[in-house]
């Protein structure tokens, strides 16, 4: 099988950073005594040279679906071995000058895959894709108390004005047209929305609003138009908003 | 140069990013456009006759460029020998701009930017290091620049 090897070479001697670098004895293929080679370790590659100097590699093994093991050696102390799991594959003996290089060469080696590497970066992605929804909620979460600060603001001036209609008992059911309802009364004056919460706390989403009809645009966004002093509309508008960002908020925990 | 080809061979054989039967022109002077079946697996370009299981060939796919020629070719071309392109013809628009992603982003350089990219953010946004935990953060491969320290450890 033909491989772009002089492109492969030149990757190995290039600019782009090793991975590791060392001197590790390798067992021979034909000749079966440990020569000592000169090895550069980028991506799933592992080069191996005669010398440090070396301008070409010896040769290269493919490391992508290998097994390290440590193992026994009559001869050589700290040796290891470089597994395939295909038929008839090669086993790759290795020997480091020393423990310590031999436990890095193999931590090193049995990490180098493609597919380990693709798995992190798809780990670490997941992570960023979180903190960043995170850091949207939390912004979310001070939208919601703001929104709360101008329903309290709402609540007060619409109690001094004088607003009667039946009360609004949790969910109800909106028929088109304006529907007028009195708030549910509260000591303090504290907002609505967040007695509205707690009855939902349990995830229960209240009724959509049904869309306005007929109005400027149609649109839900602005449900009041700065003269109605609807305030059954606002409450309704707000008090949604507020129970899917509360949601929102929680799923987030 | 030797390599582990058996090994190269059973790789081959894996499940694909990618795989389609795609006109391959050879970099050479005088190579004709030829039927292939071209298999994307991790950082290499398998390429086979379009009745054989074994490959006829594999291209690593690193330190390498790839671009669009025309409407449904494109090629791929190696910084240490940019006159040589390997030239692929496709079916359609649509399946040449796929492979071009899929190439680009088929090489342990590019996966390896993105790591570093990921962790930098993390660690701006929470003040930890992701990689702490599986206690791989101090592997070169990772360091935003090599050579330079890694990140401080998080603090306590």
């Amino acid at each position: 099988m033909k491989l772009n090897e002089r492109s492969v070479a030149h990757y190995a001697t290039c600019n782009s950073p090793p991975d590791k670098t060392g001197f590790l004895f390798k067992k021979g293929e034909r000749n079966t005594a440990y020569h000592r080679r000169w090895f550069i370790l980028k991506g799933n590659m592992l080069f191996y040279f005669e010398e440090k100097e070396s301008r070409e590699p010896v040769g290269v093994i493919v490391l992508e679906g290998c097994t390290v093991e440590l193992c026994e050696s009559e001869s050589e102390e700290f040796a290891f071995a470089i597994k395939f799991d295909c038929v008839k594959a090669k086993v790759y003996k290795m020997a480091a000058e020393n423990q310590a290089a031999m436990e890095s060469w193999v931590k090193a080696l049995s990490r180098a895959s493609f597919d380990y590497m693709r798995l992190v970066v798809k780990e670490l992605e997941r992570q960023l894709e979180e903190v960043q929804e995170e850091a949207r909620s939390s912004q979310a979460k001070s939208m919601l108390k703001k929104h709360q600060l101008q329903l309290q603001g709402a609540t007060f001036s619409l109690q001094n004005a004088t607003i009667t209609g039946p009360s609004q008992e949790g969910v109800s059911s909106r028929e088109n047209g304006v529907s007028w309802s009195k708030p549910p009364s509260v000591p303090n004056g504290v907002s609505n929305t967040q007695g509205d919460c707690s009855e939902r706390g349990d995830g229960v989403r209240p009724h959509p609003v049904p869309p306005r009809r007929k109005t400027n645009g149609g649109s839900l966004e602005s449900p009041v138009s700065p003269g109605t002093g609807c305030f059954s509309k606002l409450h309704d508008w707000y008090g949604k908003e507020v129970a899917e960002l509360r949601i929102e908020w929680l799923q987030s925990q | 140069m030797r390599f582990n080809e058996k090994e190269l061979v059973f790789l081959s054989r894996q499940p694909s990013e990618r795989a389609a039967e795609l006109g391959m022109r050879g970099p050479k002077k005088g190579d004709v456009v030829k039927r292939r079946v071209v298999k994307l697996i991790v950082n290499f370009l398998f390429y086979f006759r379009t009745d054989e299981d074994e490959p006829i060939g594999a291209l690593l796919l690193e330190q390498c460029r790839v671009e669009r020629e025309d409407d449904q070719v494109f090629s791929v071309v190696f910084l240490d020998e940019a006159e040589r392109k390997y030239l692929f013809e496709c079916d359609s628009q649509e399946q040449c701009v796929e492979w071009i992603d899929a190439i680009i982003k088929a090489s342990y350089e590019f996966m390896r930017k993105n790591l570093i990219y990921y962790r930098t953010e993390i660690h701006r946004l929470t003040g930890k290091d992701p990689l702490e935990q599986y206690g791989i953060s101090d592997e070169t491969r990772f360091q935003v620049n090599s050579g330079l320290p890694p990140l401080p450890p998080a603090a306590t």
